[in-house]
């Protein structure tokens, strides 16, 4: 037997030996056809992808023993952990768009000291209040259903700004 | 049921369709769709799996090694006129494979 023919056959003997027993049936199978194939490389190559192939169904078994249940937690956290992110993102978005609008009026009245907006409540409230609140709502109805965690997060900030608002309003 | 009809499996379930009753060996196989033992035996183990295919061993003769022999399984047979596997499929198969080979 030359010596490539003996290669191919030794590879998949090694390969038979060392092959689940859900594999050894397959690895066998390779085997056998091998006797059938005239060429010495064609059996080498032959060997080669039986070799491949039973290499790549074991680690589809392993990969299904070992993967499934911690890839279903593990998704399943991932997907806690997007919305998480997603809420807090509406929270800081909404903040940083309250935090603007303040920051605007009072950029505003210092720059423009003649237009007396320090004295003038209801800017206050446009600013602060009525304006935010109004781009919280359009956003939220926009963003519900493709971006649902962003808008409970912009729906959460808003109400805070709410109830804010209304106990300043109580208590001043 | 779900399985990668990937142009390889398409050849190999249009050349088992030619004769469904015959039962085949994994070299001819491989020798009528031109297809190397590492792409045709995981169609094969995927289609067994499904119980598409039923596999057997050929009762061996003296001085020679039995073989492992495939056929498809009624369910197979009807999974593959399903997905229109005929003749014309075939071509678009192996039109496909060229393709990628190309």
């Amino acid at each position: 037997m030359p010596a490539i023919r003996r290669l191919a056959v030794r590879l998949l003997r090694a390969v038979l030996r060392h092959s689940s027993a859900g594999n050894q049936e397959w690895a066998n199978a390779m085997l056998r056809e091998l006797d059938f194939i005239e060429n010495d490389w064609a059996a080498l190559f032959w060997a080669l992808g039986s070799a491949t192939a039973i290499f790549r169904h074991s680690g589809r078994g392993l990969k299904a023993w070992f993967g499934n249940k911690p890839g279903r937690r593990e998704e399943r956290m991932n997907n806690i952990g997007k919305r998480a992110v997603g809420v807090a993102s509406g929270v800081v978005i909404a903040g940083a768009l309250v935090v603007c609008a303040f920051g605007l009026l009072l950029l505003t009245a210092y720059l423009f000291p003649s237009l007396g907006l320090d004295h003038l409540e209801w800017t206050h409230w446009l600013a602060v209040i009525v304006i935010p609140e109004a781009i919280f709502i359009i956003a939220v109805v926009r963003l519900w259903r493709k971006r649902g965690p962003l808008a409970i997060g912009i729906i959460l900030s808003a109400v805070v700004l709410a109830v804010h608002f209304a106990i300043h309003v109580a208590t001043h | 049921m779900k399985l990668r009809l990937s142009p390889q499996t398409i050849l190999v379930l249009a050349e088992f369709l030619q004769s469904p009753q015959d039962w085949k060996y994994g070299y001819e196989i491989s020798r009528n769709t031109s297809l190397k033992s590492g792409t045709l035996y995981p169609i094969l183990m995927r289609l067994a799996e499904r119980k598409l295919f039923e596999t057997s061993w050929e009762t061996a003769e003296i001085g020679k090694p039995p073989r492992h022999l495939y056929r498809l399984t009624p369910d197979g047979k009807q999974f593959a006129r399903e997905h229109r596997l005929s003749r014309s499929m075939g071509r678009l198969g192996h039109a496909a494979l060229s393709g990628a080979k190309s």
